[in-house]
């Protein structure tokens, strides 16, 4: 930890550079909020530490044309105070709500989030019902991928280790029924046991006409459910159906993770959280 | 009609904020040496084995490491322990525990340091482990130490329970769990040292027992008293961990061989690791009432896993025997506790020595009776509780400062108010809420053994007042509250005072900073120093006052003639003109005062005896929300009624009460150390600032008529009634019970489940 050097470019294009010449020997740090604990427990090793936090090319919430940009550098608590995100991603904005804590929501950013390939990371379901994607930057030039592409598993980052994340591009939505929710073991600074966002409207005889929705937390790495979506799009909501919705998703996510000890307590209350979290569209 | 005082029951700023405020480097961490060398500990990595070789050559050759030391090294008594001396500072022929330390390394930079305990070789031989207690009793079960696996049993005997049984109309059996406890203090253990001029091993510690740490550093170097001084650093909470040797055992090796500075300071880590924990209890306790909620007897069968040493786990046993009666009256007892070695870090004290624990068993019950009996919770409370008169399970009779009365009827108008609110009606499709009541009681001071404190009162020819005190002052001000109590009994300002503390140089034994003794016993200490002084400002005065003695009084630095229809200068003389005249005839200025609560000890037969001189009550309300789909609590709010004889610094009492409560929380719905499992605070929870409710404290004053100015303690009570009032709340709210702390999501989940709540429900408005 001591023998780390510490690199802050000014512009993208010197960031890159600098990767490029070092890749290998360079971790790319914004918040450090997961890098200088893995630092400190040894499991990170890196002759360099890269700061991306102040690149102007990584900053900033936006609608640009159709798409809704977040740059990869926002904190925690821009999203929790951006008016364009309660406006158009409004479960990525409640996401930041129960987020670390504030000292922390001020330094940890989105792309950190997403990068870290955390299974508990917080922006990750709202980001996957927002079908997102990340601009990624390398001397090459720029490419996009999914969200879903960028773990491979839990911690496991796909990236090619030149690339940057600069942005993260959302289909916006402006829906009437939208949130996030997590379970922790306390109200706050707890990593998520379990989380879900979704995003819903109703048509004009009450059937739900547009759902999304993603479990975090429980998989290796959070994903949209389509078959959840599927059940529910279509239907008059009562709590009958939301709660066998529930078992379904239930269902579905013990049979990806396998009976382990925990799964008693998670089967039943993904059932009961997916309930809590849905029954405003009741 | 309680007394008029000048300075007890103000809440005055607090000694020491000051510099705290400023960041001076008063923490043992940041003390100041020159070119100190860095120790750490190579700690076990068995459970339990023999340590055949320790090779140190590979990590000697490292740049930077100057020395290693092994138990060879230690030139007097390798063995530790404030109650039973069962723990080395350093490993000899096995390890019992992953906390036990193997080797230290002294080296000039952390990261040699860090190098060297990796590269130190150690030749284990494993041995079979246990890690459960009633495991551990069974005669073919691994054997820890030489005499066995059982330290200590406490027996209470007293009437005929089974016999009371048969004529009660409601009995209770059930068996209660609770986990091991991390006491998470803000400051990791820490210390620092030098060789003085003349020799001596100076030690700084974060310590909540200066005078017993020096006591235990001599016998294990093998030295004379004053050739080791320790001094108490600032100290950044304790609540029992810091009780124990952590760091001053290994300060002082490094001394003794190397005679330069040294500083040894835990990490996060380390601390977790190991240094004592909560001991986690099983208790099997069964009572029964008559048809009115009278309760008649009680059987309890207890047993206290102390991991690999003693620490204060024969205390722990002890003190849960005695109070798991609750605060009630009962004449047949019937109980034994029992407390046992395992191979897991060691468990000792930790605010409420069992009392916590068993006060999640007797609430429990008491409810349980309520509920069968169909009784309200507060009457039947109200019903059973101790009285002025009352007789314990011990069979000492209770003759004064008996608050739990007055603290149950402090809260039940905020009991009654939610009660009516129609607290736990079914008005949400997925929430419910419940409220609940603990109550407790906890004996100030150790169970039946003598606990005396002293102090040091002087004065200087010039009426300059020192007040000497080996009271370590771990955050819950007790150096204030001292101050102001000298200050009452000499008719002065805290502030004229000036304070010596925790240093084993200046001042005398004061006992342990635990079992809320300190304002109770210190206080009293210095009370009786300072009259002594005060009898001889007194005398001379007499002399120059021409009054007798019975007219004086203490005021502003003087003593007055009381009453006097006018103020004249004739009827005061001051302090630096009575200190002068004293000294001139060679009369003493500087007293020593003492106080031990007098205390019987407890029949090992049949356990009667008077183990406390005074007890603390208390009662908490907690009214909290569960979320029945996934097993969330929320707490709505806490209501803290304490009895603590007399507040002498109300703020501190709130303190200790909220911080208490915030504690009780951890303790009843997350806190659960696993060996092994958690290394730190990212997989411990305490509660956040999130997690705690609005706290409301009552403090209620039955005065102690053996305590200074009528104080007795409030430490350990604020944190014992917490988990309680939880519990019952959760009970309340369900209609299904939690035996098994901590009651966390899957346990609340599953009493959910199992009580037919899982799922979208009828709601009724109303
Ligand atoms: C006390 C505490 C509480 C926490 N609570 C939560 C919580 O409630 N919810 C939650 O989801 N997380 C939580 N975390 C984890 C952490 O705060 C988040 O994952 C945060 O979003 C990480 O962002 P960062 O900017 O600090 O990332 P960093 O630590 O700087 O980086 C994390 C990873 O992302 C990579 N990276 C960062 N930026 C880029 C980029 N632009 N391009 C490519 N790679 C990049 C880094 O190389 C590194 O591998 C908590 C952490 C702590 C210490």
């Amino acid at each position: 930890m001591m023998n780390t050097g510490y690199v802050r470019p000014r512009t993208l294009e010197d960031a890159l550079a600098f990767l490029a010449e070092n890749s290998g020997k360079t971790r790319i740090v914004a918040g450090g909020t997961d890098v200088m604990v893995d630092l400190r427990a040894g499991t990170l090793k890196t002759d360099y530490l890269l700061d991306v936090s102040r690149l102007q090319a990584l900053r900033g919430i936006e609608i640009i044309g159709n798409d809704l940009s977040v740059g990869a550098a926002a904190t925690l608590s821009e999203i929790y105070n951006s008016a364009i995100l309660e406006a158009h991603a409004p479960a990525l904005q409640k996401s930041a709500v129960n987020f670390a804590s504030k000292q922390i929501r001020n330094v940890a950013t989105i792309g950190g989030n997403v990068a870290h390939c955390s299974p508990c990371g917080d922006t990750l379901p709202a980001l996957a019902i927002h079908e997102a994607r990340a601009v990624l930057s390398s001397p090459a030039g720029e490419r996009q991928v999914p969200i879903e592409a960028i773990a491979s598993g839990p911690y496991m980052c796909a990236l090619p280790q030149n690339e940057i994340i600069t942005r993260f591009i959302l289909k916006p939505a402006t829906v009437a029924f939208a949130d996030f929710q997590k379970i922790g073991r306390r109200k706050e600074l707890a990593v998520a046991r379990m989380s879900m966002a979704y995003m819903a409207d109703k048509d004009a005889e009450g059937r739900i006409c547009f759902f999304r929705f993603a479990l975090g937390a429980c998989t290796p790495t959070p994903q949209r459910n389509h078959r959840i979506e599927a059940m529910l799009t279509g239907q008059i909501p009562d709590a009958a159906r939301i709660w066998e919705a529930g078992r379904v998703l239930a269902e579905d996510t013990i049979a990806v993770t396998g009976r382990r000890a925990s799964a008693v307590y998670k089967e039943s209350a993904i059932q009961g959280l997916f309930m809590r979290m849905v029954y405003p569209l009741v | 009609m309680k007394p008029e005082y000048n300075v007890i029951g103000k809440s005055l700023p607090r000694t020491g904020s000051v510099d705290r405020l400023r960041g001076a480097p008063v923490f043992a961490a940041d003390i100041q040496l020159e070119n100190p060398l860095i120790l750490k500990a190579l700690r076990s990595a068995h459970d339990h084995a023999e340590v055949v070789a320790i090779d140190v050559s590979k990590a000697l050759a490292i740049e930077g490491v100057v020395r290693i030391f092994t138990a060879a090294d230690i030139p007097g008594k390798n063995l530790l322990g404030i109650i039973n001396k069962d723990q080395p500072l350093l490993a000899t022929d096995k390890v019992r525990s992953r906390s036990d330390a193997v080797a230290l390394v002294a080296a000039e930079t952390e990261s040699a340091a860090h190098e060297a305990l990796a590269a130190i070789s150690v030749t284990y031989n494993p041995l079979p482990s246990v890690t459960d207690p009633f495991e551990a009793l069974k005669t073919d079960a691994p054997k820890i130490h030489p005499k066995g696996n059982l330290l200590f049993s406490r027996k209470i005997r007293q009437g005929d329970a089974e016999a009371a049984f048969a004529g009660c109309a409601s009995v209770i059996e059930k068996t209660y769990r609770t986990s091991m406890i991390e006491h998470n203090y803000l400051e990791p253990d820490a210390g620092a040292g030098f060789v003085d001029t003349d020799g001596t091993l100076v030690i700084y510690a974060s310590t909540q027992n200066p005078h017993y740490d020096h006591k235990e550093v001599v016998t294990l170097l093998g030295l004379g008293d004053n050739q080791v001084r320790i001094i108490q650093a600032a100290t950044g909470g304790g609540f029992g961990s810091k009780l124990d040797l952590n760091v001053q055992g290994f300060i002082g090796l490094a001394l003794f061989h190397l005679k330069r500075p040294v500083r040894h300071v835990y990490t996060r880590e380390e601390a977790y690791l190991a240094t004592a924990k909560r001991h986690p209890l099983t208790l099997t306790v069964k009572t029964g009432a008559d048809a009115d909620g009278r309760l008649k007897a009680i059987k309890a069968h207890i047993v206290c896993d102390t991991g690999a040493y003693g620490s204060y786990g024969i205390a722990v046993a002890s003190r849960s025997a005695v109070h798991v009666t609750g605060p009630y009256e009962i004449e047949h007892v019937d109980i034994e506790s029992y407390c046992v070695y395992t191979n897991k870090p060691f468990c000792g004290a930790m605010r409420g020595f069992g009392a916590p624990q068993v006060a999640f068993a007797h609430e429990s019950q008491i409810d349980l009776h309520a509920r069968d009996l169909g009784m309200d919770p507060l009457d039947i409370r109200l019903k059973n509780c101790l009285r002025v008169g009352s007789k314990t399970g011990t069979g000492q009779v209770l003759t004064a400062s008996v608050g739990i009365g007055e603290c149950l009827e402090a809260v039940k108008p905020y009991y009654r108010e939610a009660l009516e609110s129609g607290v736990s009606a079914p008005t949400h499709p997925f929430r419910r809420r419940g409220i609940g009541l603990g109550a407790m009681w906890y004996g100030i001071g150790n169970t039946g053994v003598q606990n005396p404190s002293t102090a040091g009162i002087e004065m200087d020819p010039e009426g300059h007042i020192t007040l000497f005190t080996g009271c370590a002052d771990i955050g819950q001000g007790s150096t204030t509250v001292l101050a102001q109590i000298a200050a009452e009994t000499l008719g002065v300002q805290p502030a004229e005072i000036r304070m010596v503390v925790g240093d084993t140089k200046y001042t005398t034994n004061a006992g342990a900073t635990s079992a809320s003794r300190q304002t109770y016993i210190s206080g009293n200490a210095v009370k009786d120093a300072c009259q002594k002084l005060g009898d001889v400002l007194m005398t001379e005065a007499i002399n120059r006052l021409h009054s007798p003695k019975d007219s004086l009084v203490f005021q502003d630095g003087h003593v007055v003639i009381k009453a006097g229809p006018e103020n004249r200068p004739e009827d005061r003389i001051d302090f630096p003109c009575l200190a002068k005249r004293i000294h001139a005839k060679g009369v003493p200025l500087f007293w020593q005062g003492y106080f031990d609560p007098e205390t019987i000890p407890l029949d090992p037969e049949t356990g009667a005896g008077s183990p406390y001189a005074t007890y603390a009550f208390a009662c908490h309300l907690a009214l909290l929300e569960v979320d029945t789909l996934t097993g969330q609590v929320t707490l709505e709010k806490l209501v803290a009624a304490h009895d603590v004889g007399q507040a002498i610094h109300p703020e501190n009492v709130i303190g200790q009460i909220c911080g208490g409560a915030a504690m009780g929380i951890g303790f009843a719905l997350m806190e659960e150390f696993e060996p092994q499992k958690t290394v730190s605070m990212k997989d411990y929870h305490i509660p956040t600032c999130a997690d705690v409710p609005t706290v409301i404290p009552i403090i209620v004053e039955s005065a102690e008529p053996s305590g200074p100015y009528g104080a007795k303690g409030v430490g350990e009570p604020a944190l014992i009634p917490t988990a309680p009032a939880i519990i019952n709340a959760i009970a309340r709210a369900l209609g299904e019970r939690i035996y098994h702390l901590p009651a966390n999501l899957e346990r609340v989940l599953a009493a959910s489940i199992s009580s037919g709540h899982f799922g979208p429900q009828e709601v009724t408005h109303g």
